[in-house]
């Protein structure tokens, strides 16, 4: 601690897991918008990915109020936000929102695009897999064309309202955030639209990491071209991301306000590793320069032609330390948000405890744990098309 | 229809009905009368048995201590504070008697250092302080003081002197600015020190047409920072931060 703070900003409240959950909740919201965008603009080359996407966004959103119900101290006590709604306040109609994009939107377009697969398995397997799939398709199974047409319209119906539902639920994130008037390092109209990106970003990524490595653990050739795809629009998604940022960057040392300088400090000592060198260096222009080089994001086959393995490489690189940036991110606005006095005259420290409900080893266990719920979907409901070409061993 | 439909809105009909007969079910009848929260509350609360009996009560049977307490540095201090709820205690007073925090854990959670605590609250570090000695050998727990009255205002004002150490300022003494009578040092808050109040003090060094030496840096006095005092600009123990 340094300068003057006021008593309560020694200690900070909101620790690494809120930290978590709007990089969770980012990860939802991206993987969902990339699917989405397969299936509104009917992105051919992205095709492969499209149900991992889907399957993804539910793992993790799955997990998203956890790391909230662990801060929160109180999980049995959650159920409450639903039975008395208090219209007042964001935070507590999260509720919703988290219903209805689970309920309406993810798991129902999930439905429709399984429901033809889930009875095919249906009638293939035996025992208790029978019922279990012929459970989940709710028992429709009706496989007439005038059915599969339904299947298909309702999902497409549903994605339409999916996506603006996907950016409500990140854009909600960022609005807790920047409506906070009283800390100039949040209150900003274009927090809930960085979320956004941000989470776009931090999805196509993840979903390109998850891409990869399922391929190459199924023994697949990886589909080029849909990885190129996936490495354009990360680019675009990266541009736009990190324009908006430094647009907010640079509004903040135009308008000057009488907090810059406690910023300024701030981020030249407490979040310099996390900002300048993870956020801006690491996660950002690193993996744009050289997506920009290789990827076709600028120019068809890329500036520098590289032989594929080599791309693949770029990519996944690129991809990880994306997913470093977006951690930062969050970090630096969670963290950096508390760090520093509203008497602007001090700043203060946080220390990541290592057990605990807070601590580094839960928040470890729960970023692993939507990994362990997708396996258990990709088990459940296989997301990969059937006629893909085997590799040569 | 398709198939599909009627099956969903089944699964969402359970679902809503299922919230709804958990609303009615789980929601306290009272819930929302006066705000979003069980008015009934109030009524169960105020049905608690009362624990603390409030000082007023103590200085009834307890008056030399209750009297020397409103007098001394821990006045603002209630005495249930420390000796934990005694109401049943005033009512038998002989056979439920309170505790008397005698040991070292008590105190350190007012006068443990912190950085965060406001300035000039008197703070010790617990683990040097004295070792192993229970606080009360040394201070009377009712009318604390310091045995020896310290010397230097660095002793309780520790977070000014050490900016002041590293500041422009720093070969001012605490003198030059504040008029601190001996009995500050002993009974700080009924003995305040003097401020400065007027922009005027500080152009004793800093006017342009000043006597001083001429390595202090100058400024106008009618027009810089006209009509703000000026230690609403620079911190005036740190000057250059501000
Ligand atoms: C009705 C009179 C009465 C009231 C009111 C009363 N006390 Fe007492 N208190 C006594 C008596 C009598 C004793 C026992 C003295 C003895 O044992 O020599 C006592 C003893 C104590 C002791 C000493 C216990 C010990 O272990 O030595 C403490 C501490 C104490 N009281 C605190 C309080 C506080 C705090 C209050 C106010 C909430 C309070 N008392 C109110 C009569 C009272
Ligand atoms: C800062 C904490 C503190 C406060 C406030 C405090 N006491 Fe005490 N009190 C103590 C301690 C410690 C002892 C034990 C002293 C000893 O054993 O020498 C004690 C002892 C006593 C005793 C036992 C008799 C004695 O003198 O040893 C009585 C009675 C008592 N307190 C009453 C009160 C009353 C009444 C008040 C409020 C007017 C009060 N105390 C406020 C800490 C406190
Ligand atoms: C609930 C908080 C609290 C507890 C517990 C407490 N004190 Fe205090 N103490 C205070 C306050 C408040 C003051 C007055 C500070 C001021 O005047 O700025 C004070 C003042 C003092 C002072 C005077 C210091 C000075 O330089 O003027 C001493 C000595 C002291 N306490 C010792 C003790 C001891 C010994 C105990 C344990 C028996 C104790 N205190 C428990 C709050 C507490
Ligand atoms: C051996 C006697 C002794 C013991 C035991 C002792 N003190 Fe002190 N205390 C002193 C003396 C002497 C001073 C004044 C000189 C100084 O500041 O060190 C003092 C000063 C203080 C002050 C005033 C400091 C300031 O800057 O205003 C506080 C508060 C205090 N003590 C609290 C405690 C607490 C709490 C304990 C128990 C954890 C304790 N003392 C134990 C002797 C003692
Ligand atoms: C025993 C501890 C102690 C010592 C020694 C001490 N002070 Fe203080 N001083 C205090 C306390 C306690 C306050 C009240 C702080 C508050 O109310 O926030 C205070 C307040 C002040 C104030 C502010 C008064 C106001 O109205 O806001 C000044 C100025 C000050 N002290 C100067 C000095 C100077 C100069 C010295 C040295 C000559 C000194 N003090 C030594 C404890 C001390
Ligand atoms: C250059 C003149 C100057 C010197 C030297 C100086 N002060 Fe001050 N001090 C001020 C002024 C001016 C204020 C009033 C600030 C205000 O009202 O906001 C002040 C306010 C204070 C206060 C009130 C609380 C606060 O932080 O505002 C305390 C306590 C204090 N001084 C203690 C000290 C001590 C102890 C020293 C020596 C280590 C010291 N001062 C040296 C000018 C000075
Ligand atoms: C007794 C004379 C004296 C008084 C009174 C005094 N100062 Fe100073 N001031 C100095 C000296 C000496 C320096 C240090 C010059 C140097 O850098 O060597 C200084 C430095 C400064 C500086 C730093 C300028 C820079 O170089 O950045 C500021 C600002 C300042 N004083 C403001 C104030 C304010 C505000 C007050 C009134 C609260 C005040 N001074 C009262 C003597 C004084
Ligand atoms: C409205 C805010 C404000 C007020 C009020 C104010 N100042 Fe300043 N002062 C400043 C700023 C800003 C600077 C830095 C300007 C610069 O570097 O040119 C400064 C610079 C100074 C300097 C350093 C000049 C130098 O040449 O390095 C001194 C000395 C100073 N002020 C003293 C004072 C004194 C004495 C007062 C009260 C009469 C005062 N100030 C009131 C804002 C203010």
């Amino acid at each position: 601690m340094q300068g003057f703070i006021y008593p309560n900003e020694f200690e900070l409240h909101w620790g690494l897991l809120v930290v978590l959950y709007p990089y969770i909740t980012g990860l939802v919201a991206g993987a969902f918008i990339l699917a989405s965008l397969e299936r509104v603009f009917n992105v051919k080359e992205v095709q492969p990915t499209y149900r991992l996407a889907l399957l993804t966004a539910l793992a993790f959103l799955l997990v998203a109020p956890l790391p909230l119900l662990a801060h929160l101290g109180h999980p049995e006590r959650s159920y409450e936000i639903f039975l008395t709604p208090n219209r007042q306040s964001a935070m507590a109609m999260f509720g919703f929102v988290y219903a209805w994009y689970l309920a309406v939107v993810l798991l129902l377009e999930i439905w429709f695009d399984y429901r033809q697969d889930m009875v095919l398995w249906a009638r293939q397997s035996t025992g208790l897999k029978k019922w279990v799939y012929y459970a989940l398709a709710l028992g429709s199974t009706d496989l007439s064309e005038k059915a599969l047409k339904f299947d298909d319209s309702a999902g497409r119906w549903i994605t339409v309202i999916g996506i603006p539902s996907a950016f409500l639920l990140h854009g909600y994130v960022g609005f807790i955030f920047g409506s906070i008037k009283a800390n100039p390092w949040w209150s900003s109209v274009l927090m809930p639209v960085v979320f956004l990106f941000s989470a776009m970003v931090s999805g196509i990524a993840l979903v390109l990491v998850l891409y990869m490595i399922t391929t190459m653990f199924r023994w697949r050739r990886i589909d080029m071209a849909c990885l190129d795809k996936l490495a354009q629009f990360l680019f675009y998604a990266m541009v736009v991301d990190f324009s908006l940022e430094m647009l907010d960057f640079i509004h903040r040392l135009y308008e000057s306000e009488e907090s810059i300088e406690i910023l300024g400090q701030m981020i030249e000592s407490r979040l310099f590793i996390s900002l300048i060198v993870l956020q801006i260096f690491m996660g950002s222009v690193v993996p744009l320069v050289a997506l920009g080089l290789v990827s076709p994001g600028l120019r068809k086959g890329g500036f520098v032609r590289v032989p594929p393995e080599l791309k693949q490489f770029v990519y996944f690189t690129a991809a990880v330390l994306v997913q470093i940036g977006i951690f930062s991110i969050r970090w630096n606005v969670v963290i950096g948000g508390q760090l520093f006095s509203k008497s602007l005259r001090g700043l203060t420290v946080y220390k990541v405890e290592l057990l605990g409900l807070e601590g580094l080893a839960m928040t470890i266990g729960l970023l692993a744990l939507p990994f362990v719920i997708l396996w258990v979907l990709v088990k459940l409901l296989p997301p990969w098309q059937s006629d893909e070409e085997v590799a040569p061993a | 229809m398709p198939q599909q439909v009627p099956r969903l809105i089944a699964v969402f009909v359970v679902a809503l009905a299922a919230l709804i007969g958990a609303r009615m079910a789980l929601v306290p009848d009272t819930f929302g009368d006066l705000g979003h929260y069980r008015a009934a509350a109030v009524d169960s609360i105020t049905a608690h048995p009362k624990k603390y009996a409030g000082h007023a009560e103590c200085s009834l049977c307890h008056g030399p201590i209750a009297e020397q307490r409103l007098t001394s540095n821990h006045r603002t201090v209630t005495c249930e504070v420390c000796h934990g709820p005694a109401a049943q205690h005033t009512t038998a007073p002989m056979d439920i008697k309170p505790t008397a925090p005698r040991e070292r854990g008590l105190c350190p959670l007012c006068h443990s250092y912190n950085p965060s605590r406001p300035t000039g609250f008197p703070q010790i570090d617990e683990v040097a302080h004295n070792p192993l000695t229970p606080c009360i050998t040394c201070h009377d727990p009712h009318a604390p003081e310091p045995p020896e009255v310290p010397e230097e205002c660095s002793a309780c004002h520790g977070q000014i002197a050490r900016q002041k150490a590293v500041s422009h300022h720093t070969n001012l003494q605490c003198t030059v600015c504040h008029e601190a009578r001996e009995e500050h040092k002993v009974n700080p808050r009924a003995n305040r020190p003097s401020k400065p109040v007027q922009r005027s003090f500080c152009g004793v060094c800093h006017a342009q047409d000043d006597l001083s030496g001429e390595r202090i840096p100058q400024i106008d006095l009618r027009s810089h920072g006209e009509p703000y005092m000026c230690w609403q600009c620079h911190y005036p123990h740190r000057p250059e931060s501000g």
